[in-house]
């Protein structure tokens, strides 16, 4: 497949039903394509009635990923933060403690932000993924990041993506958050520099200034 | 010599300003006013590689991946202390994907234990034993599960008191002479002295040695403070853990580096494989923090290169968490003993140190030089043991000694203040002579209201409030050996460039600042390539050094570029360079305000298509270079805590700093916030939550981890208030200096204190937990 | 982590045809051929990525339909899905409204990310997270090996251990939600491979270590739980939840207490009282409710319905404070029931 990214079209209501996720393997290149709905026949008459094995051996699966569809050549114990960071080079998705502790792998799943490294890549299924890499849109920063940028709230910016995840859920969900909000919201974000009184500061005024 | 004199800013604005002669080299750039005056210094300028840390573009040395790159595994010990009889790597040579595996064979030097064999002496859990390069993470770790070691074990000691014991088990039978790696563990010996696992004493640091009659001391004094403090082992915990990525190509040893310093870097790799130091380029362009701990090339540098070497391709190693903990560094824990004397009135008239402490197998676990210089005392004596056990490396840790120095002395001195029946603030005014400090504590007392501060203990209710404070003194340390490149090109593009790294403190940012300032241009205008040993020798980050020693040079290249322009514009203009200038990006004249130039159209005047040039610093000026290249200086800080306490359960929180400080010329005001906001929060860390939980009866450590290896995260985090105060010394061509390791210094003891003041028990341990307060509070039976 | 093949469950006749293992089985004698389940996969993954496990196969039972479904009716009670996540359950209303104890232990569990992981089946159903069982160096007797490190008076690091039965295992069991969930005298329903169901109380489910090493809940290989359920509580039942830790933000229990009282006027007509982190299974203290029946709620009663609960207490070498701090928050608790 070649490796060509467009413009995505990351409204596209069109899920991928679980067979056309997992291909077989006979594809290995990783790749992506953009997710429209020429791109696949998905027919939601294509679910799956009897259980599947993988593995464990590399499968080529597809993914959603901000907006575009990758393939990509993967075991059953391949994590979902090492296929981003290894597979797909969307290294913005950083692993710090590899067991769910410190947040700095967090990802969106359909929205929700999850721990990228305590999750199989199989584990997405046809959920939509977004990373890091995925919140600036054509090129536009998100307030939040903004406001991160304005505010200093990065030291070594290792935790940074992983604030950037939880602060922008946060705004994006609770226009009028406060301080005890972005707390809660980073409450599993290790951040080792001490930047936290400058995130709080920066994710209220990214909030003010979305309202 | 050529020398010109000029008169600088002197003092503190606002409390005591004047100006000074001094007479500098005659190259020097002019004098800069203090910063009211300028235009980006001083200032909140956004970090210029925000951006990219913030979309998730920045790359890190972890994130590297370069074609046909391979992932390694390290193989570590997992008994504390053994003799290798042999080493099976039969069935991990044979796993699909594995290239290569390396193991480290005994290299017998001067001064090791004799009886060792093929494979070196293990001496802790955690000691790297060999690596496996593989096509992927999982499998080389796969490998290294399938590697046997077979050890004979020896018996081994890992809690400091215990290997103080005569008898017990020896963990170097010879001296030893590992120091700490990196950064400032002040005075050292050479591991030779003591008797069994007790190395030492350092008795001196730079600041000298003993002084005066202890005896006498004593004898003078009116009331005597004895007391003993305990600190605990703390491992610095990075979010981006140690490592490198090794291409050794036949011409050329590239190493991208999570490191604090490359050129140290650079020159252990060179020396380690006897390359010339022009045939290793290390580049660190993102580095995800360090703390002291990343100086070196340590043994994942040479493994990796060694794994590349074998296999001909770039090799990718990263510590785990795990490995990361167990060792790559920690703090050394303490046993301090101190006593102070002082007379009825308050002055101090003796004051004695003993501590001991552990760096696992290394040595440098010193209290520092808070106990001999924050205070004036005329009798003064120290003793600083080194305890070797059976556990990781110590390593530098913001302020080396001097964090775990300043929570026994500052808790002294307000027991001292209480037996004296004094504020224990303006006990501090009666005793302390540095002037920035004194206004740090008037200016941070209003801000903090420390009026509303009463008697210990006396709250009423469950949850019982406190107010405390600590203080500290950081020298002002610069490494000479600094170097900086300024180029303008003929497009109007301005470039910086060093060795120098940014390991998030924001160097990147303060040096574009500086080169703005000067060519008198916006920060944008200016591009940084820093974190390359290609490029000029910077210092390494660490004894807070890099401010002072990076931006001087920054300066004066951008100074002697300017100056080279500037001619060209003056020999088109017919008239003298040293009447033009440059301001908001346009050349000007002092003499015609019609002559007008905009800085890019001035760049193409240029004969080549640069001018480059490539400057490093003078001696301070006024004369107060030390011989190894150090200067004095007080960069001093008072912080004040408030806490508050549940004596039913013992939980602790800090509801709010104040941290006041001083770093000469502050730069960048959101980077020294964040910076002096980082150092608190470390600070809170040690005194209530993190600790490295060994097991003595198997060497190992229990809490390897992020969740169960304890720091703050958000809720923890106190309402803090900084205050910079501006001094001007007049020492540099910008005057300015780092904040990293004052910010670290003086919390957890203005923690302590602030907990002694809610409760009326004095807790001389850290870290205080619900445990200990219950305790403290004889609630425990 | 090992390599393993991955088996997408579409049913619970499916998933339990595949499974050959529970975790803890693996744990205390590990083969080379578990099919495991994972739901959430947290701590499922955590032992494999520990290599204290190494399944063969993964059986995933995420996706199973019909799992993860809320629902409350006022006579018949809360019936929670298996696979029905923490973040669910924490935004639910009919929990906060009836259940409140319950909701408060939800919102002190873990963090936003992994409460959007974790499921409510895998929550109860995992493992202690004694850092003696959970090390790869440290063959303890629930690994099947011959000695308690933690208890050892001298070396063992049991600080954050058990002071109440801990005769045989002196180890935390890790959910807090099940101190809520035992307290609501929740019950689990259990389906196994013959298609049979079950319903066993919280305090029938979760096994003490003298009663077998090494499990800590009933649960057998070819069992599944397929939801947890919850009697309507009374009209003038109220409830508490208070969790003590050492850091607010995201920490493991030092002690947390679920107390939910039937009320009449200001007397306790009944109480249900259950200690998490005092045991190595979350413990009801029949001593502090037996203290509390037929008493009025007040501080003098409730201090000595804690006092009685810390009379069975046996603190090791290093935990000793915990039986202040539990006095503290189980008093504390009961005075919030007015």
């Amino acid at each position: 497949m070649e490796d060509k990214k467009q413009g995505a079209d990351s409204n596209s209501k069109k899920g991928i039903s679980r067979r056309s996720f997992i291909r077989g393997a006979g594809l290995s290149t990783a790749g992506s394509v953009l997710l429209t709905t020429n791109a696949f026949a998905f027919g939601s008459e294509e679910k799956l009635t009897a259980g599947k094995e993988f593995g464990p051996g590399a499968t080529t699966i597809q993914m959603k990923i901000n907006g575009m569809v990758e393939s990509l050549s993967v075991e059953p114990r391949t994590t979902l933060a090492a296929a981003l960071r290894d597979h797909l080079e969307l290294t913005g998705t950083k692993v710090v403690c590899d067991r769910g502790s410190c947040s700095a792998c967090t990802v969106y799943l359909d929205g929700k932000p999850v721990n990228s490294c305590m999750m199989s890549v199989f584990d997405v299924g046809d959920k939509e993924i977004t990373t890091i890499e995925g919140i600036a849109k054509n090129g536009e920063l998100h307030p939040v990041q903004e406001a991160f940028i304005e505010h200093d709230a990065s030291q070594c910016g290792y935790c940074t993506p992983g604030m950037v995840m939880s602060c922008v859920h946060l705004v994006e969900n609770n226009t009028n958050p406060t301080l005890d909000d972005v707390k809660n919201a980073t409450r599993g974000n290790l951040c080792r520099c001490g930047t936290h009184p400058h995130v709080f500061k920066a994710t209220l005024a990214a909030a003010n200034k979305t309202n | 010599m050529d020398t010109r004199k000029e008169k600088f800013p002197y003092g503190i604005p606002g409390h005591n300003l004047s100006e000074i002669e001094r007479e500098i080299p005659i190259e020097e750039p002019p004098v800069w006013p203090i910063n009211d005056k300028l235009k980006i210094i001083g200032k909140r300028v956004n970090r210029i590689d925000a951006v990219d840390k913030v979309t998730g573009k920045a790359k890190y040395t972890s994130d590297m991946k370069l074609p046909g790159m391979l992932y390694a595994k390290m193989l570590r010990s997992k008994v504390p202390h053994a003799a290798i009889k042999s080493i099976d790597i039969s069935e991990a040579k044979s796993l699909a994907g594995v290239h290569a595996i390396y193991l480290i064979e005994n290299t017998q030097k001067e001064g090791e234990e004799k009886n060792n064999g093929k494979f070196p002496m293990v001496k802790y859990v955690g000691q790297p034993l060999g690596g496996v390069a593989a096509d992927s993470l999982e499998i080389a770790k796969d490998a290294i599960s399938l590697i046997k070691v077979n050890y004979e074990e020896k018996p081994f000691v890992i809690d400091l008191e215990a290997a103080m014991e005569m008898d017990a088990p020896i963990v170097f039978d010879v001296p030893i002479t590992r120091q700490a790696d990196g950064g400032d563990v002040g005075e050292v010996h050479d591991g030779s002295k003591g008797q069994g696992n007790v190395r030492g004493p350092s008795t001196s640091s730079f600041f000298g040695g003993p002084r005066g009659d202890l005896e006498q001391g004593f004898n003078e004094a009116d009331i005597i403070v004895e007391k003993t403090y305990r600190t605990q082992v703390q491992t610095h915990m990075p979010l981006e853990t140690h490592g490198v990525v090794v291409d050794w190509r036949p011409d050329m040893m590239m190493v991208y580096a999570s490191t604090q310093n490359t050129n140290a870097v650079r020159n252990e790799m060179a020396s380690i494989f006897g390359l010339p130091k022009s045939k290793v380029r290390v580049v660190c362009d993102f580095m995800g923090g360090g703390f002291g701990a990343k100086h070196s090339a340590g043994s994942f540098g040479p493994m990796a290169a060694n794994l590349s070497k074998k296999t001909g391709r770039p090799v990718w190693l990263m510590m785990d968490r795990q490995e990361e903990h167990i060792a790559e560094g920690n703090r050394p824990n303490s046993i301090q003993y101190l006593k102070i004397g002082a007379k009825k009135n308050g002055t101090l008239t003796a004051i004695q140190q003993r501590s001991h402490g552990t760096a696992g197998v290394g040595l440098g676990a010193g209290v520092g030089r808070i106990a001999q210089v924050l205070y004036p005392c005329p009798n003064f004596a120290t003793e600083q043991y080194d305890v070797l056990t059976n556990a990781g490396p110590g390593a530098a840790w913001r302020a080396p000694g001097n964090v775990q120095g300043a929570f026994g002395l500052e808790q002294a001195i307000d027991e001292m203040a209480e037996k004296l029946n004094m504020d224990p603030l303006k006990y501090r005014d009666l005793i302390d002579k540095s002037e920035v400090r004194k206004i740090e504590r008037q200016r941070g007392a209003k801000l903090f209201n420390w009026s509303r501060r009463q008697p210990a203990g006396s709250g009423k209710g469950l949850v019982k409030k406190g107010l405390g404070v600590g203080q500290s003194t950081w020298p002002r340390f610069v490494t000479l050996d600094s170097s900086v490149e300024v180029k303008i090109h003929n497009d109007g593009g301005v470039e910086i460039r060093s060795s120098v790294q940014d390991i998030g403190t924001g160097t990147k940012t303060i040096l574009a600042q500086v080169v703005a300032e000067e060519l008198g241009l916006q920060v944008n205008d200016i591009t940084v390539n820093i974190g390359d040993t290609f490029f000029p020798v910077g210092p390494g980050s660490g004894g807070s050094v890099v401010t002072g020693s990076i931006t001087p040079p920054t300066r004066n290249a951008a100074f002697e570029a300017k100056t080279a322009l500037l001619k060209l514009v003056a020999k088109k203009w017919e008239t003298d360079s040293s009447e033009l200038f440059i301001e908001n990006g346009q050349v000007g004249s002092k003499k015609d305000a019609n002559l007008k130039m905009p800085f890019k159209e001035a760049t193409k005047l240029m004969r080549t298509s640069q001018i480059s040039k490539i400057a490093s610093r003078s001696d301070d000026y006024g004369g107060f270079q030390q011989p190894w290249g150090l200067a004095y200086g007080d960069l001093g800080s008072v912080q004040f805590a408030e806490v508050s306490v549940n004596t039913d359960t013992g939980f602790v929180k800090v509801d709010k700093i104040v941290a006041a400080h001083s770093c000469g010329r502050p730069l960048n005001i959101g980077q020294l916030e964040s910076q002096i906001n980082g150092g608190v929060i470390q600070g809170i860390s040690y005194a209530l939550y993190e600790n490295r939980i060994m097991d003595t009866g198997t060497g190992h450590m229990m809490n390897a981890n992020v969740d169960q290896y304890k720091v703050p995260y958000s809720m923890e985090i106190p309402e803090i208030e900084t205050l910079i105060v501006e001094e001007y010394s007049a020492l540099s061509s910008t005057d300015a200096y780092g904040i990293g390791e004052p910010a670290n210094i003086a919390t957890a003891a203005a923690v302590a204190n602030a907990v002694y003041n809610a409760i009326g028990v004095r807790l001389h341990e850290i870290p205080i937990t619900p445990s200990s307060i219950l305790k403290a509070l004889n609630k425990v039976s | 982590m090992n390599k393993f093949s991955w088996y997408e469950a579409t049913s619970i006749e499916d998933a339990l045809q595949q499974v050959n293992k529970t975790v803890s089985e693996e744990l205390y004698q590990s083969t080379n051929n578990a099919a495991v389940f994972k739901s959430g996969g947290i701590d499922v993954f955590d032992w494999v990525k520990e290599g204290l496990i190494n399944p063969q196969k993964i059986i995933n039972i995420r996706n199973i339909p019909g799992l993860d479904v809320i629902s409350y009716d006022a006579k018949d009670g809360l019936r929670i899905g298996s696979n029905v996540t923490l973040a669910e359950m924490a935004s639910n209303s009919d929990i906060k409204n009836h259940y409140l104890a319950l909701h408060q232990a939800i919102n002190h569990a873990a963090t936003p990310q992994l409460r959007n992981m974790s499921t409510l089946g895998g929550n109860i159903a995992q493992r202690n997270r004694c850092w003696y069982f959970r090390s790869a160096d440290h063959q303890c007797f629930r690994k099947s090996g011959d000695r308690c490190f933690a208890r050892h008076s001298e070396t063992g690091e049991n600080e954050n251990h058990a002071i109440i039965d801990n005769g045989s295992c002196v180890s935390l069991h890790a959910s807090s939600i099940s101190t809520a969930l035992m307290a609501f005298n929740a019950s689990v329903v259990i389906v196994n491979s013959k298609g049979e169901k079950k319903k066993v109380l919280m305090d029938d489910f979760f096994v003490s270590a003298g009663q077998d090493i090494a499990m800590e809940t009933i649960l057998q290989a070819k069992e599944i739980i397929t939801e947890i359920v919850l009697p309507a509580p009374s009209k003038n039942t109220k409830s508490y939840y208070i969790k003590q830790v050492a850091r607010e933000s995201y920490d493991w229990s030092l002690g947390d207490v679920a107390v939910v009282i039937e009320t009449s006027g200001d007397t306790c007509k009944s109480a249900s009282i259950v200690l998490g982190a005092a045991a190595p299974v979350p413990y009801r203290s029949v001593q502090a409710q037996q203290a509390m029946e037929k008493k009025s709620i007040n501080n003098t009663n409730a201090m000595a319905a804690a006092e009685a609960a810390m009379s069975v207490a046996r603190p090791l070498s290093k935990n000793g404070y915990k039986v202040p701090l539990f006095k503290s928050i189980i008093s504390e608790a009961i005075l919030k029931i007015t």
